[in-house]
């Protein structure tokens, strides 16, 4: 008789921690407190993780000095200043603003924290917050190339907004035509050149990076090559797919 | 107490890693293990609901959204209760010991990837299952060792 009670006392217990489970499950993916307490928890997770992450970062460190790293980032820092020069040239030459402070070759590193499935090619959580000195809309590299803009900051943490989102809509420029346009993701992981006029003999492999018009974001900055156009619309505008300077899916740090 | 170091430590060589590779489930394999000479009730309860808290802490920390693990947690530790408590203590071989372990590595990590993942979560999954081999065949071993000092002392 007791042994068939506890059965269903666990049985109980057991059904009803399932329910809430799947209740959790269904409510909170669209609840923004979600968020808060994952921030708080992972702040709170920080103290404990902490001599994880300096390990990590000095078997990093000692991998790269392994392997002969420094000598070759020492040669890109180099090629990135050489870059920037250029860079500023080019624009004298074809009369566009361009702001010298805002290609700066020694970036700061910051973790990748989080990533949910969920928005996968939408945003990600740095482990470097205002404490760091990141604001808000401040853009976020990967070997050089544009990879999203700081979205929400927190004390210790940051959100992330990816160029593959959606909402992600900057003004971007084909180096090599001048041609304006607008990047935009397709949350699913393509990148897409929209309103570039027709027949203006843009092709594949061509540069683009950020314009300057009237956005956060400092012109010049790196995003990717043209990889194909995807179709030419009824308007006389064309749209094309971009190949991001960043492989969106093996990425583990960021600069900001 | 046990369970709360191991989550940590689970927590900890993931944050080490960098998210390179899947570290085996820690806190489960320490749910399942206490549970596997206990015949109270009340021990079965508090193990459900340390499944629904480690799981839904995990969730917070790693997927961001609650709901996953916990509901996989919950999962495995029933289905551990059932069949454990189904068989005869004379039954509950290494070998049974092991599939239930097994289960506890599985269930857990399907649902993400069921729901959310493609086929290089798959990679991942099956990987998680590889690095977990040593630390289940470590728990089979103490689970030997405690059988072998009750039987010692003839409980």
């Amino acid at each position: 008789m007791d042994s068939t009670r506890n059965t269903t006392r666990e049985l109980v217990h057991g059904l009803a921690a399932l329910i809430l489970a799947l209740f959790l499950l269904g409510i909170s993916s669209g609840l923004g407190l979600v968020k808060n307490i994952v921030d708080l928890w992972g702040a709170l997770l920080f103290i404990p993780e902490y001599p994880a992450v300096i390990m990590r970062d000095v078997f990093l460190e000692w991998r790269s000095w392994s392997r002969d790293k420094n000598s070759l980032n020492a040669e890109v820092i180099k090629l990135r200043e050489e870059n920037s020069r250029l860079r500023i040239d080019l624009a004298k030459l074809i009369g566009e603003k361009i702001y010298s402070e805002d290609i700066k070759p020694d970036r700061k590193t910051a973790r990748v924290a989080l990533r949910t499935p969920m928005s996968w090619w939408n945003e990600i959580r740095i482990d470097k917050g205002e404490i760091d000195s990141i604001s808000q809309g401040l853009p976020i590299f990967y070997n050089g190339y544009l990879l999203g803009r700081v979205s929400s900051v927190s004390t210790m943490s940051s959100w992330a907004e990816l160029i593959t989102s959606p909402s992600f809509m900057i003004p971007a420029v084909i180096e090599e035509t001048r041609e304006l346009g607008v990047i935009v993701g397709d949350g699913g992981g393509s990148v897409l050149l929209r309103y570039i006029p027709a027949g203006r003999g843009v092709k594949t492999g061509m540069r683009v990076s950020t314009a300057m018009i009237g956005e956060q974001l400092p012109p010049g900055l790196p995003i990717g090559k043209i990889a194909g156009e995807i179709s030419s619309g009824s308007d006389g505008y064309a749209t094309y797919k971009i190949e991001p300077g960043v492989d969106m899916s093996k990425f583990y740090t960021v600069n900001y | 107490m046990l369970l709360i170091i191991l989550w940590l430590i689970q927590d900890f060589l993931t944050v080490l890693n960098g998210g390179e590779m899947h570290i085996p489930g820690l806190f489960m394999l320490g749910l399942v293990y206490n549970l596997s000479f206990n015949d109270s009730s009340d021990v079965n309860l508090r193990a459900i609901w340390s499944a629904f808290a480690g799981g839904i802490l995990w969730d917070l920390r790693w997927i961001g959204i609650p709901g996953f693990f916990t509901l996989g947690n919950v999962c495995a530790v029933l289905i551990f209760i059932k069949i454990w408590e189904a068989v005869p203590p004379q039954g509950h071989t290494g070998f049974l010991f092991f599939i239930l372990m097994e289960i506890s590595q599985i269930v857990p990590p399907l649902l993400p990837i069921l729901i959310l993942a493609g086929s290089t979560a798959w990679n991942f999954f099956l990987l998680q299952q590889v690095y977990s081999l040593p630390a289940i065949l470590v728990t089979m071993y103490l689970f030997f060792k405690k059988i072998q000092q009750n039987l010692t002392q003839g409980r």
